[in-house]
C-alpha cells in the first residue's frame, strides 16, 4: 500500500488471515433480501455468495431488475440483507446503522451513475468534505484531495464547480472521492451509463489501472460490455441468483 | 474544513437573500419597536431619574407621577420627625391651562417647589436661575414646549390660571409622559393658583441621611404616615412606568409586535431551510452513504440557520439604527442599550437555531439509499 496513505489506515487492524484468503477484501455469503411491498413480499437476492480480493476487478452483469444494485447496497452496507453474512475487510459487519455508517466511513467508496457530487462544492472540495465527513481534517484532508484528484488526471481542474466539468470529468471527480481515505473496497453502480462509449472506455481504463495500483478490491455493477474488456471476472446475476462467475 | 453549509446559503443566493431578509426584518421590528417604546417610557420617569430624592411619599392610589393628588402640607413636618431623614420638601406637580399668545389655550404641567437646587430639579438649565423663582411670578420653561406651543423667549409672558407670569429661562430635557410640557415656579405661587392645592401639596420629596437605607427609611415613614404611600426611588419609577405600560395596552401592543417579529422571523427561516433541506435531499442521502451521521446533517443545517442569524442581525441593526435620525426629526427616541441588542442577538440566534429543528425530522428519514436512484 501507498505509504502516504499511511495516517488513513493506521487505526484499522489487519485482518485475521487464518480462516479467509489472504487477500480478500470483501466476501458476502448466502445473502437474500426480501422487500415487504404492502401484502406483497418481493425475493430479490436468492442466496448470494461472492468474495472479491485486494486488487480485483468484479463486473457485476445482469439485466435491468434482476438485484444488482440491491445486492451492491447490501455490499456497501447502506442495505442490511434479510439473511446471510458480510465481512469487509475482514471483519464481519454487524447490523445496527452505528456500525453500519463506521464501515461505509471507512472501508467503501461508492461511485454512481448519477455522479451525486456536491454541486456547490468544487472538484477539490468534493473530495475534500468527503473526508471531512470520513474524520479527516485540516490540511491532511486537503493534501490527500488534490493527491487523488491528480490520480484521476484533474489535477487542473480543482477549482472547477462539477457544473462546469463534462460528464467525464465529473466521473472522475466520484472516482476520486470514492478513492479518498484509502477505503479497500470500491463499488460502482453503473458508472458509464451516463457516458459516451470513447468516454466511458477511458473511464472503466482508469478504474481498473487505479485499483491495481491502489490494491483495492472494484465491484462494477453494469449492462456495459465493455467491461469486460477491463474485469479480471464476470459475475452475472438473474432473479436473484449469481451465475456461474466466468473467468475472464 | 469544507462547509457544505456555507457554499450551499451562497449557491442558493436569491433564497440566502430572502432568508437573511425575514430575518432582517424581524430584528429591525423588534429593535425599533421596543427602541421606541422604551425611548417613549423613558419621559414617564425622567424627573423622577434625575431628582435627587431618595424617597416620593404621595397620595394614596397615585398611579404615576404626572398624575399626582393633594394631601395636606402639613404631612411633612412628621416626615422630617423620622430618622434617617436628612431633608424632606413640599412639592407640586399639577397640570394647569396656559394662555398661549396665539389665544389658544392649552394644559401644562407645573412643578413647584421652593428649593429647586436642593432636589436637582430642573437638572438641564439652558438659561436663567432657579433660585430666582422665588422672588416674583417668574417661571421657567421647557425647550421641549416650542412643538406644541411655538418658540418662546426669556423674557415673554404667559398666563397660567388667569396669572401673569414671565419666562425667565429655559430648561431641556424635562418632560411628561403625557406631552404636557412642563414648566418650573415656586411652589407657593402654585399653591395659590388653584384652589385644590391650598394648604395642600402633590408629594413630599425626602432625602435619606448618609448611612441610611432608603428601603428602611421609606418603611419608617410609612408608620408615620398611615394616609399615604411612600415609594424609594426606583419603587416610584417602576410604578409610574407600569402604569403607562398596562393602562394604554402600550405593554401588550408591544409584546404583539414582537411576537408578530418572531413569527415572521421562525416562518420565513423555517419556510426557506425547509425547502432548502427537502432540494438537498439527494446531496444529505450521499453524506451519508460516504459515512455521515444525522449530526453531520443536522450541523450543516445548523450552520445555515447561525450564518442566516448573524448576516440577518447585522443588517437589521443596522437598518434601526440608520432609522434613528429619521425617528429623531419626528422627535422619536430610539433607545438600544448594548442588554437589549445582546438580547435580541441571542434571541434571533435561537430563532433561526429553532426554525432549523423543524426541518431536523425530515432529514433524519433521509435513506441513503437513495443514491442509487436516478
Ligand atoms: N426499496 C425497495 N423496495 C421494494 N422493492 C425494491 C426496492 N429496491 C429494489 N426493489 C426491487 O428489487 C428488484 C431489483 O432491483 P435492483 O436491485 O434495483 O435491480 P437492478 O439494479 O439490477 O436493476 C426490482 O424489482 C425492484 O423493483
Ligand atoms: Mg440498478
Amino acid at each position: 500500500m501507498n505509504a502516504m496513505l499511511a495516517p488513513f489506515c493506521c487505526d484499522r487492524e489487519a485482518p485475521p488471515r487464518d480462516a479467509l484468503s489472504a487477500r480478500e477484501v470483501l466476501a458476502v455469503e448466502d445473502v437474500r433480501k426480501t422487500f415487504e411491498e404492502g401484502s406483497q413480499k418481493v425475493e430479490v437476492l436468492r442466496g448470494v455468495s461472492l468474495a472479491v480480493d485486494q486488487g480485483e476487478v468484479v463486473a457485476l452483469e445482469g439485466p435491468s431488475g434482476s438485484g444488482k444494485t440491491t445486492l451492491l447496497s447490501i455490499m456497501g452496507c447502506i442495505l442490511t440483507p434479510s439473511a446471510g453474512r458480510i465481512r469487509i475487510a475482514g471483519r464481519e459487519v454487524s447490523g445496527d446503522e452505528a456500525a453500519l455508517r463506521d464501515v461505509r466511513k471507512r472501508s467503501i467508496g461508492f461511485v454512481f451513475q448519477q455522479y451525486n457530487l456536491f454541486p456547490a462544492l468544487t472538484a477539490l472540495e468534493n473530495v475534500e468534505y468527503a473526508l471531512n465527513v470520513k474524520g479527516v481534517r485540516g490540511r491532511g484532508a486537503n493534501a490527500e484531495a488534490a493527491r487523488v484528484l491528480d490520480l484521476v488526471g484533474l489535477g487542473d481542474r480543482k477549482r472547477f464547480l462539477p457544473r462546469d466539468l463534462s460528464g467525464g470529468q465529473k466521473q472522475r471527480v466520484a472516482i476520486a472521492r470514492a478513492l479518498a481515505g484509502s477505503p479497500e473496497v470500491l463499488l460502482a453502480d453503473e458508472p458509464t451509463a451516463n457516458l459516451d462509449t470513447a468516454v466511458g472506455t477511458q473511464i472503466l481504463e482508469l478504474f481498473q489501472k487505479l485499483a491495481k495500483e491502489e490494491n483495492k478490491g472494484l465491484v462494477i455493477v453494469t449492462h456495459d460490455p465493455k467491461v469486460r474488456n477491463v474485469a479480471d471476472r464476470v459475475v452475472g446475476i438473474r432473479d436473484g441468483r449469481l451465475s456461474d462467475p466466468t473467468e475472464h | 474544513m469544507v462547509s457544505l453549509a456555507r457554499k450551499n446559503l451562497l449557491h442558493d443566493r436569491l433564497r440566502f437573500v430572502i432568508t437573511v431578509a425575514g430575518v432582517a426584518f424581524a430584528v429591525t421590528l423588534v429593535l425599533v419597536q421596543v427602541g421606541l417604546f422604551l425611548g417613549l417610557l423613558g419621559k414617564a420617569t425622567v424627573t423622577i431619574e434625575n431628582s435627587s430624592a431618595d424617597i416620593w411619599v404621595t397620595s394614596r392610589e397615585t398611579p404615576n407621577v404626572d398624575f399626582a393628588h393633594s394631601f395636606p402640607e402639613t404631612t411633612v413636618l412628621r416626615v422630617r420627625g423620622v430618622a434617617g431623614v436628612e431633608k424632606a420638601d413640599n412639592a407640586i406637580v399639577q397640570f394647569m391651562n396656559i394662555m398661549l399668545p396665539s389665544g389658544a389655550e392649552e394644559g401644562c404641567l407645573v412643578y413647584g417647589l421652593e428649593d429647586f437646587s436642593a432636589w436637582n430639579l430642573p437638572w438641564d438649565v439652558e438659561s436663567g436661575d432657579p433660585t430666582e423663582l422665588r422672588r416674583g411670578d417668574f417661571i421657567l420653561m421647557d425647550r421641549s414646549a416650542e412643538r406644541r406651543f411655538g418658540p418662546f423667549q426669556v423674557g415673554d409672558y404667559r398666563e397660567i390660571l388667569g396669572h401673569r407670569f414671565r419666562i425667565i429661562g429655559a430648561t431641556r430635557g424635562a418632560a411628561s409622559f403625557t406631552t404636557a410640557p412642563v414648566v418650573f415656579m415656586d411652589f407657593r405661587r402654585a399653591q395659590g393658583l388653584q384652589q385644590t392645592v391650598h394648604n395642600r401639596t402633590s408629594y413630599i420629596l425626602v432625602k435619606v441621611a448618609p448611612g441610611h437605607d432608603a428601603a428602611q427609611v421609606a418603611e419608617r415613614i410609612r408608620a408615620v404616615t398611615p394616609y399615604n404611600d411612600v415609594y424609594t426611588r426606583a419603587e416610584w419609577a417602576a410604578r409610574s412606568r407600569n402604569y403607562w405600560v398596562v393602562s394604554t395596552g402600550l405593554g401588550m401592543n408591544m409584546g404583539i409586535t414582537v411576537f408578530l417579529g418572531i413569527l415572521v422571523g421562525i416562518v420565513v427561516v423555517a419556510q426557506t431551510l425547509y425547502t432548502s433541506a427537502v432540494e438537498h435531499v439527494k446531496e444529505f442521502g450521499t453524506v451519508k452513504a460516504i459515512g455521515g451521521s444525522n449530526w453531520d446533517i443536522y450541523r450543516i443545517l445548523g450552520e445555515q440557520a447561525l450564518i442566516a442569524a448573524v448576516v440577518g442581525y447585522a443588517i437589521g441593526a443596522a437598518m434601526s439604527f440608520g432609522m434613528r435620525p429619521l425617528l429623531a426629526q419626528l422627535h422619536l427616541n430610539v433607545l438600544v442599550s448594548p442588554q437589549f441588542a445582546a438580547t435580541v442577538f441571542a434571541g434571533t440566534v435561537l430563532m433561526c437555531l429553532g426554525a432549523a429543528m423543524l426541518s431536523f425530522k425530515r432529514v433524519a428519514g433521509i435513506d441513503p439509499a437513495l443514491v442509487f436512484r436516478a
